[in-house]
């Protein structure tokens, strides 16, 4: 019975990482069509995706409106947690679900909202406003993994600053913030990701400007393009490469208030 | 520690302008727009809806589909979370890394690659016919939707089903065996009953979640696999018929409030039960 729960669970985590794997080797072929096991290897489409400018401006895009939705999300949403978790006001259980509702509800809803009311105000194609929506996707991931590590962070170390002189400013930037780094840098990530990754809401609110999976997206309706592949492989070492700096930062972050914490009793 | 109430003002101020301005105002407006019809308030919006075949026949489909869906990633998550139970945390720490990885490849690649795999000349297709024999057509059908949709859904149901099973007491199944029940026994008497809700929570986020579903239908699926994300997509892309967009959108958001607050008072439930249970 165990040996057949195995063999069972050995082949859904085949099926779950399948599409990961085919992928590697379907990026190095030097075919011009998509094959497997490919014939012969090359970085030609690597090259393909760097020589062609609507790639390459795809990109930079998707960089900048990630980049500025991840700052906006950061911040907002760090502040907004202090608040959630410190401070007690009515309404607070409300406001936390609103702040992770983006997560669950449909996102083609928001998008078809937001694009009425961008038409409205003469938003559509507005980098500003695209990289506000995406803050909008990328602020459940802040205020959930901000909060929680607040919750858990001791806050006799911040009062022990405050009695030795600190005012309350002062011991939060310089006490509670640098624990709470790690955290922030992990959701930090994961709300680039959210933005970088976005398809539907920019369909409808970009007015045909393209970040890089809607020129993914654009693509699919026509034909198989071999970039795509050497794109998703770059795509996902960024992504791994993101996660192993944030693990090393919360790995040490975690030894350093670990021994400059007493266990408690 | 005590905050003042302007400062919890000032710290939430810039979230929630945001989120009012981007997120609850357009979410009203499309509401709004799906009871109103340009002159004044009217239900011909909603008429609309149930008057239209194509939307009562996705309507259908995409509750179908994301039931479908929900039930098989629950059968097959299950006991895949059941075994993970088991294992020492080292390698339930690892084989769980192993899972989410899928996480970090964005889906819209990940149902690319579901093309390559299941196409006409796709890695499938020619595994069969090195074997002699004949090709299969998955691609482009129901059966094609619900294996991206799966791959996608199913870490999600597994992780939530894990985290419930990891609640359970070992202390209640090694008594309920002293006590003399046979392992199937403490299965279905102790273990299931104590990680269903943990397995209800995981389907329900799952149904929500499909229900929404926008690009596996699209790209996977055939004309006849369109669920109502993507007709939605279709009336303000092609057909320009906003208005019918937005009733069809509030459709979908008050499914999907609905299904949030059966969800909710699942687990007020199961907290009261947990609660007096610790209590005794």
């Amino acid at each position: 019975m165990r040996h057949a729960l195995a063999a069972y669970f050995v082949l859904l985590v085949g099926f779950l990482i399948l599409p990961l794997i085919f992928l590697v080797p379907i990026s190095l072929s030097a075919s011009q069509f998509l094959e497997f096991p490919p014939t012969s290897l090359s970085l030609r489409w690597y090259a393909a995706f760097f020589s062609d400018q609507s790639w390459v401006s795809a990109a930079i895009l998707s960089f900048r409106v990630g980049i500025g939705a991840t700052i906006i999300s950061l911040v907002f949403g760090t502040l907004a947690s202090i608040a959630l978790v410190r401070g007690h006001f009515p309404g607070k259980g409300l406001l936390t679900a609103l702040f992770i509702a983006p997560l669950i509800l449909p996102t083609v809803v928001l998008a078809l909202a937001l694009y009425i009311v961008f038409l409205r105000w003469q938003l559509v194609d507005n980098v500003l406003a695209l990289t506000l929506a995406h803050a909008i996707v990328a602020l459940p991931y802040v205020v959930m993994i901000v909060s929680s590590s607040l919750r858990r962070f001791d806050t006799t170390i911040e009062r022990a600053a405050r009695v030795l002189g600190a005012g309350p400013i002062k011991a939060f930037l310089l006490v509670t913030l640098p624990y709470l780094v790690p955290s922030m840098f992990a959701a930090g990530i994961l709300a680039f990701f959210a933005s970088f990754d976005e398809l539907i809401i920019t369909l409808f609110v970009s007015g045909g400007a393209q970040t890089l999976p809607v020129r993914i997206w654009n693509d699919l309706g026509f034909k198989l393009d071999p970039t795509v592949p050497a794109v998703a492989v770059m795509l996902t070492a960024l992504s791994i490469v993101g996660m192993g700096i944030g693990e090393l930062i919360r790995r040490r972050n975690e030894q350093r208030y670990q021994s400059a914490t007493p266990p408690e009793a | 520690m005590n905050m003042k109430r302007p400062i919890i003002l000032l710290l939430l101020a810039p979230a929630v302008v945001l989120i009012g301005l981007l997120f609850v105002l357009p979410l009203f407006g499309v509401m709004r727009l799906s009871i109103h019809d340009g002159t004044g308030f009217s239900v011909s919006p909603i008429l609309e809806l149930f008057n239209s075949r194509v939307a009562l026949v996705v309507l259908e489909r995409t509750f179908l589909l994301a039931a479908s869906v929900t039930a098989m990633c629950l059968l097959l998550g299950y006991p895949a979370a059941y075994f993970m139970s088991g294992l020492r945390p080292k390698v339930r720490a690892f084989v769980t890394y192993l899972i989410l990885l899928p996480f970090w490849v964005s889906i819209l690649i990940r149902t690319y690659t579901w093309i390559v795999i299941l196409g006409r000349e796709g890695i499938v297709n020619k595994g069969l016919a090195a074997l002699g024999l004949a090709p299969v057509q998955v691609l482009y059908t129901d059966t094609a939707v619900h294996i991206g949709m799966i791959q996608i859904l199913l870490p999600i149901v597994i992780i939530t089903c894990l985290a419930s099973m990891l609640d359970i007491e070992k202390d209640l199944l090694k008594a309920a065996r002293s006590l003399g029940a046979s392992r199937t026994q403490v299965f279905w008497k102790v273990f299931f009953p104590l990680s269903v809700s943990g397995a209800a929570t995981g389907g329900l986020i799952c149904f929500i979640l499909s229900l929404g579903f926008f690009v596996t239908p699209a790209l996977l699926g055939g004309r006849r696999s369109i669920i109502i994300a993507n007709l939605i997509d279709l009336q303000v892309h092609q057909t320009l018929n906003w208005g019918f967009a937005a009733v069809l959108a509030t459709a979908l958001l008050v499914v999907t409030l609905s299904c949030l607050g059966l969800f909710w008072l699942v687990m007020r439930k199961r907290v009261e039960f947990t609660g007096a249970g610790l209590g005794r």
